[in-house]
């Protein structure tokens, strides 16, 4: 009913009472109890305000009354809310509502499975393609290098075959003398002559 | 420097406003598996870039985990309050598509987000006159054109209930 306007309440309601009203019991005020009365208060008696017996029972006839229909309806709104809170979370419409929920659900985790599997399919191709790949880059690499050894071989055995030719030409012990024989016999000239033109001759003076 | 980052949009409130996924209140941690690099992580790249923040914002009670380089696909994986784990494959995926799949499988409907709000606004009635917590306003002095406060200002001679009694008292 009255606001609290904290410490004021005292120092307002000492200023409402009348003046030869004492206030009875002991007050947080400045002065602490250790501290003299002071000297405009020294004679003073604290007297309680007069009550009027029959507007006291009067009065507290109907406070009781008014104070017992105020209880009974907070009390009554506070069950409603409580009820409220109480169908709402475990009542037969939330039982449904959670059913419905729970299928809904279903229905799109299902949603969601189908999706995925869908994903995984072209997910199993690509990485097949991917597999197929790197197995023909493979054997592409094996072919080659096979093929370069082969190369070398074949490159290896050609020389071979020149050097096997040219073991005729040369010169060993037993021929040496008819080698140098021949040598003299047939002298070589290696001079020649080329004009700007770009004409080469071969024919000099033999020395 | 006012801006920071790359897109500096992502930090504005109006962005994260607008996104649209709220979580159904089953939802309580969500997980994005990714790559950092590769044509197949593009999607979900640009999800976590652009899309987490909104989620985040609107679902501020879920926790968002996000880890690199873990797995060869990405993926987003749901924990639910009951244990179930639901797992999104979003390889190749748009980041666009993987917001609305998200939404489709997990988020809260319209109608439902509507009728929240129905229900808050008509929890906090602004005609109500209580303390600031609750309500907008204490007092009739404070709304414009009104008395002002007598606590402030003197009420004039007239409106004060001392002068009106002496005057009923000086009349009869």
């Amino acid at each position: 009913m009255f606001q609290v306007i904290g410490g004021r309440s005292v120092q307002a309601a000492r200023v409402l009472a009348p003046r030869s009203a004492v206030l009875v019991e002991a007050v947080r005020g400045r002065k602490s109890r250790t501290d003299p009365v002071a000297k405009s208060k020294v004679g003073r008696i604290k007297v309680p305000p007069p009550v009027d017996p029959v507007e006291m029972v009067v009065l507290k006839e109907r406070y009781g009354e008014y104070q017992m229909i105020m209880r009974a309806l907070r009390l009554e709104f506070k069950e409603e809310m409580l009820r409220k809170r109480y169908e709402e979370d475990t009542g037969s419409l939330a039982e449904e509502r959670a059913r419905q929920e729970a299928q809904e659900h279903r229905v799109l985790m299902d949603l969601n499975h189908l999706e995925n599997q869908r994903i995984l399919k072209l997910r199993i191709v690509r990485v097949q393609v991917e597999k197929e790949e790197a197995d023909r880059k493979k054997f592409e690499v094996i072919l080659q290098r096979e093929q370069e050894q082969q190369e070398i071989v074949k490159e290896k055995e050609k020389e071979i075959l020149k050097l096997q030719e040219d073991v005729k030409n040369f010169i060993t012990l037993e021929n040496l003398d008819q080698r140098i024989e021949e040598a003299l016999d047939n002298p070589k000239n290696y001079n020649f002559a080329i004009d700007k033109q770009g004409k080469v001759v071969k024919q000099t003076m033999l020395q | 420097m006012p801006m920071k980052g790359r897109f500096p949009i992502r930090r504005t409130l109006e962005y994260l406003r607008k996104g649209d996924i709220v979580f159904k209140n089953r939802v309580k941690i969500m997980t994005v598996n990714y790559n950092t690099h590769g044509e197949l992580s593009e999607g979900a790249r640009k999800f976590v870039f652009f899309n987490i923040p909104q989620i985040q914002y609107k679902n501020q009670w879920v926790q968002v985990m996000m880890f690199k380089n873990m797995t060869p696909s990405p993926f987003l994986k749901f924990y639910l309050d009951d244990g179930e784990q639901v797992l999104v494959d979003v390889e190749g995926k748009d980041h666009k598509h993987i917001s609305d799949h998200v939404r489709k499988i997990l988020g809260k409907t319209e109608e439902v987000l509507q009728s929240e709000a129905q229900a808050k606004m008509q929890e906090s009635n602004p005609a109500n006159f209580g303390p600031k917590k609750y309500c907008l306003r204490e007092c009739i002095c404070e709304v414009d054109g009104q008395v002002p406060c007598p606590g402030t200002t003197a009420l004039p001679k007239e409106m004060t209930g001392k002068y009106r009694t002496k005057m009923a008292a000086a009349q009869e």
